[in-house]
């Protein structure tokens, strides 16, 4: 285990060298974890750990008043052996200064300008930093400017070709610093070139492992676990967080959140490792769990938009219309023109049934980000409700062009298409995203009704997808009952009747009643006693007595015949002689 | 609906619309001189404008024309005074320094339009009328930019430094520009040199055409044109670009540069939706003209640049996806029909559809289904194929897409015929479509049946020619193979008439061919909009010969609408595929009917009518029947070379039949020259091409069945052939398949007659025979004569005269018809017959056994048989000996000395093709 001490002091140290260098997304996620690790019990009254969960002004007054005291380097730190770099430079001062306060009012080019002919690594990194960002300024302007009539819209950053000329030229002299191979990446990325950008990127987090930034990079060319795990990373408990989400994004969600366990021990508050932990439990389906995390979350962390799109999902799922409706007031107060709160206001609304207005906030999530994946499939969801099949199926299939991996948008496709009667076609769908997500039983029960559907009709193949689907620990019960049924359809009686007797057995558990208990107790009974099991048909027969209706005199009439052939007499009748 | 194209193609400002504006402002400054300032004479003024009139005509085009180009074709026009335009126009761009000048610019332009009121001009002023072309032009140009915002006139203003700076950097040196191109194409660099290359050499062509003049008519369009146009080209043409390689070369950077421009730059490109969506309809016929002879991977990388030009455009997604399916890729085929159907919900850029019947509020997607069912149906999942395309039929009658269903129909009992499932009732009896449920309790051929009279009912109400004639043609093929019979036969009425109608596949043909005169009657109506729009691009390819801005410019054709009009009767690709079929399938069926020249003669005709614009697999059908013929009447030798030449051009296409045929004829081949080993190789070879499925690949296994039996029997092993035969016949009976029943019991006949049990030969040869003329088989029925007349003779020499006389009965379709080998058999077996005979004597009547001996002799040598050769021999040297000519006798006998040794000692000698 590393300790937190050194975590601790690393992590200072490296949002210093990263906020000097207007890394500011990356200091920020360095600073969330920061705070997110125990305090020092020593180092602090008893006071202060109470309040450390929910009251920031005192951890921020806190901890600023440490890291003046400590910069030192690391000192026992076991797992890494990564020296923090020395802060090189002092020379550059002024212009610096002046550079660094530009950027930070987002005037990228000024910036740049300013650093023309500064030499320092940190000078030449700021420069070509603040000119990326120029550059992908200017590209997102003139994507909206230049949208031709059939969509066309490439506008490209224009800076990357000089970018990556002086980027190779600096890396080829050896005088690239880790920040310039982690922007080198950047760019060659942006050029398509995955392989000398992956190389770029681990040869920086190796040299600087502190940027989360580059790790994030590194993780979205990470497209499947090959690849994962052929890069040659040093360890680094920097890793483990990298580790964490790239699993999460192979949708490989235990392991993922094993990550996420191990590293909770020392940043045992980090709002960040809580809400991928909540991400990762979404996937798999805990959306209790889910909602008491993201409940906590936002109580430390009001303010929060990141991730929040997921917290509305759950809501949703949960169909907690009033939880849902306070999310989206805050968030909406807080900025509402993130894709995030659009989603979240969609989403309200979807529960709403108010689904043109709902499509309407997907729209404007897409807006914002063309790439943002679940609104194109919320979206399709809407347009699904709202009887266009057509616009729904160009929604989903725009999802899964962005990520083929979305499963989600998979179903939504084949769905739309079995609601058009193509249920071959759908199959196909279906099939896809089972592909990707092959332990939902949601899944399989689609798919095994489109295989039940009057016009395929191939219940075998329907029979199959249900196994699959009980074998998934089928939570809605839809798939045991559908077994029974179809085995009972085919004249499999022994088969149907162990189906029966799982689903009663899991009725019986969750404590379930109905028309489906009352069906599989009455052909329990009937089955049991025409194969002569008299013990266990009369259970059944009892059970159904508790019920009203005619099963309730069939299964008198069963009871009487039982009895009749268990004495071999003929029976008399129940009413006058009660038991 | 989120997915649908919006219409493209709105009026853009381009650099090189000011250009032209510059020009039109030389042309008509609004300093009403009578005759402005460079001008030495009215006739360059007119020429100046009748210039400018066909700038602004074709300044609708996909690429526009760089500066260069345009100062160029200004030197041509300009002649003495080509200097000072030029200046003007660079020094008037290098005045544009701001966006206001821009502004000032556009305003002025304004200045030299007429007012619209004033029809009174006096004669000799020069005024723009604002009605006219080139006021029409200017008013659009001044509209547009007056249309732009802020961004919109920087953009503008950008462009035009890159205009301008292109056109200095490529009229600099050539090295110079060369290298200018190598920063411009980082990427793909590969690809661009092609393009490079083809440009050259097709701007060389043209330049060739117009006898040295500029040809100026839009000759940029063809440059998208030509990027993959360019690429099907062959590559004989750079032979001839050394001696213009420079010139040629400074065009091609040009030209490049559009193309790599129009991928970082916006507004040069796409004309109209029309326009693109025609230019994809032809590149999806080459796609199915040339098979996978194509390169896929060219085609790809065009497709690529169009997706990144045009995301919306989704019909790029339909091309990749025919691209996939020639290349064989069947996942990536599968991908890219979905995805293109999921974008467009089957209402982009079909011609099924029709815009009356309008794109419901549910999408077409049962055209997805057909296309699905067909994509299967190649790749050769037939089950799955008919899962889907019944599907398809009960969308289809869901939505009342009777068109569709037309063509689902068709398609099904294409699929239907073509596979001949098996056990269809297991795949359709699932499904409650009410064309197929009725039918489980049918035949398959039963329900091809059906099918397709139900799917000529619908096209011909619908007007569907194409589909109409193709499904006379599927008809015709059905009646050439099937027996006729009242669909549902109760009852002791079973005796019907078993018999093929030959009129009536006749009648389907021509019937198939009257697309042609439906065409030429009402073309107008039945061009498509991407046909049109194709034509139109066609016409640009043609580099116009006349001298266009020459005084009598009039008698050019004026507008491109004459273009179409000519056009209009010229016939579609498509439509004389079809009628290629038909002469194809008339072929087919007087191969069957046992014509051997009006077969070859048909198959000929296909061959040099229809052989452009056929695809692949039809190109591949004719040259397989020419090469059979040449086997069957010309010896293998030809046969080999051209199967040779055949196998070059073919070999890349998928499921090729020419191996096949090869495999066929090699077979043929080692069972004459008594090459038993090979011909069961090669008869095992044969039957590895086959599926393993029941059911499936039935005539390729009947075919592999059949030729193990004959390679049985020529390795004299009877009991063996003639069970393979029997087990063959059970299996034709079985699937239905008559025509191969009259050749097992041919073939059984055979059999006994080789073992010498004439009798139990008889009832065989008897039942072919009757078969035979029940499907009107003539050629095969002789041949069964023939076999017959053996048997008799078999029986012994008391026969000899029926037998005789039945030979003679077949003799003229044997001679006229028949091929060298069954040809020299009647001659041998003549010639047996009268030896035979007690009653001829040789001596006096030696030349009539003679003759035939000789006749005989030869055709086998060109065939190599050495078995029978060796008969004739031997029958030839018999006779000199009793003639007692000795010599010719010596010489006979040696001959049969060398085929016997020959047939012995078979060595390998294939004649490299094995």
């Amino acid at each position: 285990m590393v300790s937190k001490e050194s975590c601790r002091n690393e992590i200072r140290t490296a949002i210093g060298q990263l906020s000097e260098r207007c890394l500011h997304s990356a200091a920020k996620w360095a600073g969330e974890q920061l705070v997110g690790i125990e305090q020092d019990p020593s180092n602090s009254t008893p006071s202060n750990t109470r309040f450390q969960r929910g009251s920031s002004s005192i951890r921020r007054r806190f901890s600023t008043n440490e890291s003046i005291t400590t910069p030192q380097p690391s000192v026992g730190f076991s797992q890494a052996a990564t020296p923090l770099p020395e802060e090189d430079e002092v020379i550059d001062g002024d212009l610096y200064h002046l550079a660094k306060s530009y950027f930070n009012c987002r005037e990228y080019r000024r910036a740049s300008h300013v650093l023309r002919d500064q030499m320092s690594k940190k000078s030449v990194f700021l420069r070509c930093y603040s000119l990326y960002l120029a550059g992908e300024k200017r590209k997102e302007e003139e994507m909206i400017e230049l949208e031709g009539s059939l969509g066309k819209s490439d506008a490209i950053n224009r800076e990357l070709v000089s970018l990556e000329r002086e980027l190779s030229a600096l890396k080829r002299t050896g005088e690239i610093d880790s920040f310039g191979l982690y922007l080198y990446g950047v760019v060659l990325k942006e050029k398509g070139n995955e392989t000398l950008a992956r190389a770029s990127l681990v040869e920086s987090v190796n040299s600087y492992p502190w940027n989360w930034n580059a790790w994030s990079e590194l993780q979205s060319l990470c497209t499947s676990i090959e690849i994962l795990n052929s890069l040659n990373l040093s360890n680094h408990w920097m890793k483990e967080f990298f580790l964490a989400s790239a699993y999460q994004e192979l949708r490989m969600h235990t392991e993922s959140l094993a990550k996420y366990e191990y590293l909770q021990g020392i940043f045992s508050f980090s709002n960040y490792i809580q809400a991928q932990t909540a991400k990762a439990q979404y996937s798999l389906r805990e959306f209790d769990q889910v909602e008491i995390m993201f409940e906590d979350l936002l109580r430390n962390d009001p303010y929060r938009v990141e991730d929040m799109d997921l917290y509305s999902n759950v809501l949703y799922a949960k169909e907690a219309c009033a939880a849902l409706s306070y999310l989206a007031h805050k968030v909406f107060l807080t900025d509402k023109y993130r894709p995030e709160s659009c989603c979240i206001i969609g989403n309200y609304y979807s529960l709403k049934g108010q689904h043109e207005k709902a499509v309407m906030y997907f729209r404007r999530a897409l807006k914002l980000n063309k790439k943002y994946l679940s609104a194109w499939t919320l979206m399709g969801h809407e347009y699904v409700e709202m009887k266009n099949t057509p616009a729904a199926i160009d929604a989903y299939r725009r999802a899964v062009d962005i990520n083929p991996c979305d499963y989600r948008a998979w179903y939504g496709l084949g769905q739309a298409y079995e609601m058009m009667g193509m249920p071959f076609y759908a199959l196909h769908y279906f099939r896809k995203s089972i592909f990707f997500l092959p332990n939902d039983s949601r899944l399989w029960i689609a798919m095994a009704k489109c295989y039940q559907t009057e016009q395929i009709y191939m219940l075998e193949e329907a029979i199959k997808c249900y196994k699959r689907a009980v074998s998934c620990t089928d939570t809605e019960g839809i798939a045991l009952n559908q077994l029974a049924k179809l085995h009972q359809k085919l004249g499999r009686d022994e088969e149907a009747a162990v189906y029966f007797e799982k689903d009663v057995e899991r009725m019986d558990s969750e404590g379930l009643e109905g028309p489906n208990m009352l069906e599989a107790l009455v052909f329990l009974a009937t089955h049991f006693k025409t194969h002569k099991k008299f013990e266990e048909a009369e259970v059944y027969c009892t059970r159904i007595l508790d019920y009203s209706g005619p099963e309730k005199e069939k299964a008198k009439s069963l009871l009487r015949g039982i009895r009749m052939e268990k004495t071999g007499f003929p029976s008399m009748d129940m009413e006058h002689f009660p038991l | 609906m989120a997915g649908l194209t919006r219409t493209a193609g709105a009026f853009a400002v381009t650099p090189h619309k000011i250009s032209v504006c510059i020009l039109l402002q030389l042309y008509a400054p609004s300093a009403q001189m009578s005759l402005p300032f460079p001008f030495s004479s009215i006739s360059q003024h007119n020429r100046l404008g009748l210039y400018l009139l066909s700038l602004t005509k074709s300044c609708d085009d996909i690429f526009e024309p760089k500066l260069e180009n345009l100062i160029n074709q200004l030197r041509e026009v300009g002649e003495d005074m080509d200097a000072w335009l030029t200046d003007h126009l660079t020094n008037r761009f290098s005045s544009l320094t701001s966006p206001d000048d821009l502004l000032n610019f556009f305003n002025d332009m304004r200045g030299i339009l007429g007012s619209l009121d004033s029809v009174a001009a006096q004669d000799d002023q020069i005024i723009l009328d604002p009605n006219s072309n080139l006021g029409m032009f200017v008013r659009r140009c001044i509209l547009a930019f007056n249309l732009l915002s802020f961004e919109g006139v920087c953009h503008l203003f950008t462009s035009i430094e890159v205009y301008c700076r292109e056109a200095h950097s490529s009229s600099a040196q050539y090295d110079a520009s060369n290298d200018n191109l190598g920063s411009l194409i980082q990427h793909d660099q590969m690809d661009m040199e092609k393009y490079i290359m083809d440009k050259a050499t097709e701007e060389i062509e043209l330049q060739k055409n117009a006898s040295g003049r500029v040809p100026f008519h839009l000759h940029t369009p063809e440059a998208l044109f030509k990027v993959t146009e360019g690429l099907l080209v062959t590559r004989k043409e750079k032979s001839r670009t050394n001696t213009k390689k420079a010139e040629a070369t400074q065009l091609a950077c040009a030209s490049s540069s559009t193309v790599n421009d129009t991928l970082v730059d916006e507004s040069l490109f796409l004309r109209t939706n029309y326009q693109i969506q025609g230019f994809l309809m032809e590149q999806a016929d080459a796609i199915e003209t040339h098979g996978s002879s194509l390169s896929s991977s060219s085609i790809e990388s065009f497709l690529q640049k169009l997706q990144n030009l045009a995301p919306e455009l989704h019909r790029v997604h339909f091309l990749r996806y025919l691209n996939k399916l020639h290349s064989d890729d069947y996942f990536a085929a599968l991908e890219n029909l979905l995805r293109y159907f999921d974008y467009s919900a089957g209402t982009e850029g079909f011609d099924l559809v029709l815009p009356s019947t309008g794109c419901s509020m549910y999408g077409r997607y049962e055209i997805a289904l057909l296309c699905l069912g067909m994509m299967h149906f190649r790749f050769g999942h037939p089950n799955l194929a008919l899962e889907v395309l019944t599907e398809a039929v009960r969308v289809s009658q869901q939505h009342s897409n009777d068109t569709c269903l037309a063509y689902t129909l068709a398609a099904m009992s294409n699929l239907l015929s073509e596979m001949g499932i098996a056990s269809t009732t297991s795949v359709l009896g699932s499904s409650y479509s009410p064309v197929t449920s009725t039918a489980s309790l049918l035949s398959v051929q039963q329900r091809v049946y059906i099918l397709l009279k139900e799917s000529l009912r619908r096209a011909d109400t619908l007007k569907l020619r194409r589909l109409v004639a193709s499904n006379h043609l599927a008809m015709a093929k059905f009646e050439l193979m099937h027996v006729q019979r009242p669909l549902l036969s109760f009852g002791p009425k079973a005796s019907v008439r078993h018999k093929t109608c030959p009129v009536s596949v006749c009648k389907e043909i021509r019937l198939g061919a009257h697309l042609l005169s439906d065409f030429s009657a009402e073309s107008s109506t039945m061009t498509i909009d991407g046909s049109l729009s194709s034509v139109w691009l066609k016409d640009l390819q043609k580099p116009w010969g006349q001298p266009v801005f020459s005084q009598e410019s009039g008698s050019r054709k004026s507008s491109t609408f004459f273009q179409f009009c000519d056009h209009l009767v010229s016939i579609p690709g498509s439509v004389s595929q079809i009628i290629g079929a038909s002469y194809l399938l008339r072929a087919t069926s007087w191969e069957l009917y046992g014509s051997a020249p009006m077969a070859r003669m048909n198959t000929l005709v296909y061959a040099t009518l229809f052989g452009d614009s056929s695809s692949s697999s039809d190109a591949e059908l004719a040259y397989l029947k020419l090469i059979q013929h040449l086997a069957l009447y010309k010896g293998y030798k030809d046969a080999f070379a051209a199967l040779k030449i055949a196998e070059e051009k073919f070999l890349t296409v998928s499921k090729s039949k020419i191996l096949l045929l090869k495999l066929q004829l090699l077979h043929e081949h080692a069972l004459h020259r008594g090459n038993l080993k090979l011909a069961q190789r090669m008869c095992n070879e044969l039957g590895g091409l086959a599926s393993t499925t029941m059911g499936v690949d039935m005539e390729l296994k009947v075919e592999a069945s059949l030729r193990e039996a004959r390679t049985l029997l020529a390795a004299k092993q009877y009991s063996q052939a003639a069970n393979v035969a029997h087990s063959l016949f059970c299996t034709c009976h079985k699937f239905n398949l008559q025509i191969e029943k009259a050749s097992v019991l041919l073939l059984l006949a055979e059999i006994h007659k080789k073992s010498g049990n004439a009798v139990l030969g008889l009832p065989y040869a008897l039942a072919s025979i009757s078969f035979c003329q029940s499907f009107n088989l003539d050629l095969l029925k002789a041949s069964a004569t023939l076999t017959l007349a053996e048997l008799w003779l078999g029986l012994g020499s008391n026969h000899a005269k029926r037998a005789l006389d039945l030979l003679h009965g077949a003799f003229p379709m044997i001679l006229g018809h028949g091929g060298l080998e069954l040809r020299a058999r009647a001659y041998i077996f003549e010639a047996n017959c009268y030896l035979s005979d007690p009653s001829f004597s040789v001596s006096t009547d030696s030349d009539t056994v003679l003759d035939s001996l000789r006749q005989a002799s030869d055709e086998l040598q060109a065939l190599e048989y050495h078995e029978l050769a060796a008969e004739a021999f031997y029958l030839m040297a018999m006779v000199y000996d009793k003639l007692g000519r000795l010599e010719e006798r010596e010489e006979a006998a040696t001959l049969f000395k060398k085929h016997i040794t020959a047939l012995e000692n078979p060595q390998d000698e294939e004649p490299n093709m094995a």
